[in-house]
């Protein structure tokens, strides 16, 4: 059991050497390298307020996940809810857009909520009715949710004073998440994560639908046996899901960025996978994991800056993190035997 | 040539545990080697070692004076260790010859050649080249034998080889197993079946908690004296109640129950049509495999049948959940009760709330109510006496039999009018057999019904007031249990009618 929540730092030791090896074949000094990717993007009050901006979505999206997760529901869509979040809780601002009033970032943010809800419902409801996978249909809705944010930004939504560009007009301060501190872009939706992680926890440990959940999660047919309503339980949890994944989108286009275009996203929501099970789908684990991954959207693009290598190389450390994780999970649990066999014996 | 296998001080520990203390054991070929003990005395620790599942802390193991390093299932085959397991290992959409040459090392001509010869010697009658999907329980059996003898064993273990196998089929392996035995072959006899070790084994070795209480000569013992030994203390033996249920009113009625599956795997029910009375206990024989699981599921609420009327305490509940119709008094303990009616991961109090019924009040406004459940699980634990007072422990760690005492008692609670279990005691040592039959006419005496579907007849006769018998989905008349004999059910359950 201590082994099940020690794996995920072996993980990040591993990616860290991982990432230092990569440097080293790159020609660039791996202790400098790694010192620019994992130390310097927080060795200042800035960048530490940016690991948090970051961060937020990721919890955001990675506690969502862990429910379904947790009961064997395979959301690989996040992202698409994210998106469907942000476009519906950005048509709200924009309705307001030349409006000033208390009520319209709460209006804003559960719009956003209730999007990506609406997004989530979709898979859910085809894989309790119709028996569809749920990590295809998920998965793909992402791109029409792309696609329609796409079309909104160029066409219908465009700023008209925008000279074409494809974005929307900004969103007037009323929508737009209070700053915490002046010069920082850090932003009240992390108190929307904090709240969601105490939230899930006291649902997941405390309430029958946790229990339900985590019975779902370990055996189908002890579920089955107990009388769960597992049509029901599934739309439960997607729907959970896809509210905190509208939530995460709503908290970028309403916090750092104030209005829709088409980057609202660096892929938190696939990212975000990977923070669930770094996290070992705990609430706690989760706030962990996603500081973890979200040092490796900073280091990135610091890295990017001073050793000139893409920022894409935030995606290698990800990939890196989720690799080891299995990795390690594997052969911990598992016993690795090499055999040494004759070529006959092979055959027995 | 004879063959001498030696186990000498074998340990083996688990955290918690001692599953092996010092066992020591001399098996000389010519013989047949009954290995008794209760579940969780050591039996499975000590035949997995012996096929280099596990390796033991501590011991060897000697076969014919050679030391053997057992480390991995092929080091035993290697030194012509055969075992037969109880769950089958054959691919069942393959056929029978395709299954034997997976894992043979000569071309498919001569393996068929030798095949041939097998079935012939010992009169084994199995088409080659149907899938093994279509084969009875018994012939699968075979097809495991066979895939033994190719490698000329020098010892075969079988492990509880005759819990799916009717009469006549057990009467069959038996005669193959003294025919190994003839030809040299050591044959180790794994058996919670006591009557079995007496007709069949020259030995037996019983196992208590991990170490050899007693080798004997079985013709110095007797059913009781061997069951004594198991359990460690004398057996109160169960009578076998009156029926008194004559003139009672029927609480539970199913009526036209069809079920059709897609699933080759699944059997489909044909109109089955019958009821129980109040105080009474309903027996359904047959082997498995013969629609009790679907059956089983039927009852319980898991499986849905659109046109089947089930009718219980003067309500239609043919729509309901299990959750559902656990809140009209009705209890299920399934067959699989390690991965159905509880999950290991699951700690005791948390598997106890999985029969949340409304009264229970484990859950308050969706609200976890931990003391309340735990103060529950508590008086299971002792009501029932499972060998453990903390609710805490992962339900992984109780044997066999304390899960199923957890699980009875978890569906008794309710003080439910209706208990359906499938295969209660399976794979259970005799007191914990003891302890649920006991609990079971109990329950009877209370003037609360139950039906028992069951694979073993002798459970059947000792507790039902009515038996049929499932064959292949369809249900035999219903008997009166005083008219039915063993012989009368084999050959039900076998298909054939009497009249």
């Amino acid at each position: 059991m201590a082994l099940y929540f020690f794996t995920p730092f072996i993980a990040i030791i591993l990616t860290i050497l991982g990432g230092g090896i990569i440097f080293y074949i790159l020609g660039f000094n791996p202790i400098e390298s790694l010192k620019f990717y994992f130390i310097t993007p927080i060795s200042n009050l800035y960048g530490f307020s940016e690991l948090l901006l970051k961060a937020t979505p990721l919890c955001l999206i990675a506690i969502g996940l862990s429910f379904c997760f947790k009961s064997n529901n395979w959301n690989i869509g996040a992202e698409g809810q994210l998106t469907f979040g942000a476009i519906v809780g950005g048509g709200v601002a924009l309705l307001f857009y030349n409006q000033e009033g208390f009520y319209i970032l709460p209006l804003v943010i559960i719009a956003g909520a209730i999007g990506g809800m609406f997004f989530a419902l979709i898979p859910a409801i085809l894989k309790t009715y119709f028996n569809t996978n749920e990590i295809l249909v998920s998965l793909m809705l992402v791109y029409v949710s792309k696609l329609l944010l796409d079309y909104l930004v160029v066409g219908p939504w465009s700023n008209p004073e925008g000279f074409n560009f494809p974005e929307t007009r900004q969103f007037s301060d009323s929508s737009r998440m209070p700053l915490l501190f002046e010069g920082l872009r850090i932003h009240a939706g992390i108190f929307l994560a904090l709240a969601a992680v105490m939230l899930s926890w006291f649902i997941l440990y405390k309430t029958y639908l946790g229990f339900q959940i985590k019975v779902s999660g370990l055996s189908l047919k002890t579920a089955k046996y107990a009388g769960f309503k597992g049509k029901t339980m599934i739309l439960v949890v997607f729907m959970i899901s896809g509210a905190c994944a509208g939530l995460a989108g709503v908290g970028e286009i309403a916090g750092p960025i104030g209005q829709l275009h088409r980057m609202i996203s660096p892929d938190y929501g696939f990212t975000a996978i990977i923070v669930a099970f770094l996290g070992r789908l705990n609430p706690f684990g989760i706030i962990f994991a996603s500081l973890v991954v979200a040092l490796t959207y900073l280091g990135a693009e610091t890295a990017q800056i001073f050793l000139q290598i893409p920022k894409y190389t935030g995606q290698v450390f990800q990939g890196m993190i989720l690799f080891f994780l299995l990795a390690s999970d594997y052969l911990l649990f598992f016993k690795v035997k090499i055999l040494n066999l004759k070529k006959n014996e092979l055959r027995h | 040539m004879a063959t001498d296998l030696r186990i000498s001080n074998i340990s083996k520990i688990y955290p918690g545990c001692v599953a092996n203390d010092n066992v020591s054991l001399q098996f000389k070929s010519g013989k047949i080697y009954a290995l008794l003990g209760e579940n969780g005395a050591g039996k499975s620790t000590l035949v997995k070692i012996l096929s280099g599942v596990i390796s033991p802390d501590n011991g060897e193991v000697f076969l014919n004076e050679k030391n053997l390093k057992l480390s991995s299932p092929l080091d035993a085959k290697k030194n012509k260790i055969g075992m037969v397991f109880q769950h089958f290992n054959l691919f069942e959409t393959l056929s029978v010859f395709e299954n034997l040459s997976i894992d043979a090392t000569e071309d498919n001509k001569s393996l068929r050649v030798r095949i041939n010869e097998i079935l012939k010697k010992y009169n084994f009658n199995i088409e080659l080249d149907v899938p093994v999907l279509n084969l009875s329980a018994g012939q699968k059996q075979k097809v495991e034998i066979i895939r033994c003898l190719l490698r000329s064993p020098k010892v075969l273990i079988m492990d509880e080889p005759t819990s799916v196998l009717t009469e006549q089929e057990t009467e069959e392996l038996f005669i193959s197993l003294k025919k190994f035995c003839g030809e040299g072959i050591l044959i180790i006899y794994i058996t919670h079946k006591l009557k079995e070790v007496l007709s069949l084994c020259d030995e037996v070795a019983v196992m208590r908690k991990g170490k050899v209480v007693s080798v004997s000569h079985t013709q110095n013992e007797r059913v009781e004296t061997l069951a004594n030994k198991m359990v460690g203390q004398k057996l109160a033996k169960i009578k076998k109640k009156i029926n008194i249920s004559k003139n009672k009113d029927e609480i539970f009625k199913v009526k036209h129950l069809n079920f059709y599956s897609d699933d080759p795997f699944e059997t489909n029910l044909v109109n089955l049509n019958f009821s129980v009375k109040k105080g009474e206990c309903l027996g359904i024989a047959g082997i498995s495999g013969n629609g009790q699981n679907e059956l089983f599921q039927i009852l319980s609420g898991e499986i849905i049948t659109p046109d089947t009327s089930i009718i219980f305490r003067n309500k239609e509940i043919a729509k309901l959940n299990p959750k559902q119709r656990r809140e009209y008094l009705m209890a299920f303990s399934p067959e699989d009760r390690i991965s159905q009616a509880a999950v290991p991961e699951l700690k005791i109090y948390e598997n106890v709330a999985l029969n949340n019924f409304k009264s229970s009040n484990f859950f308050e406004k969706g609200l976890v109510n931990e003391k309340k459940i735990k103060e529950h699980s508590k008086k299971i634990l002792s009501d029932f006496s499972v060998n453990t007072d903390n609710v805490e422990l992962k339900s992984q760690f109780l044997s066999g039999g304390n899960l199923q005492k957890l699980i009875l008692g978890r569906e008794l609670i309710t003080a439910p009018e209706l208990l359906i279990c499938y295969n209660p005691t399976w794979g259970l040592d005799v007191g914990a057999i003891n302890y649920i039959h006991e609990t079971l006419i109990k329950i009877n005496d209370q003037e609360k019904s139950t039906i028992l579907i069951s694979t073993d007849t002798e459970e059947l006769l000792k507790l039902s007031d009515r038996i049929a018998v499932i064959y292949k989905g369809k249900l035999s008349k219903i008997m009166p249990s005083e008219e039915v004999t063993p012989e009368k059910l084999g050959v039900l359950m076998g298909g054939g009618s009497i009249d």
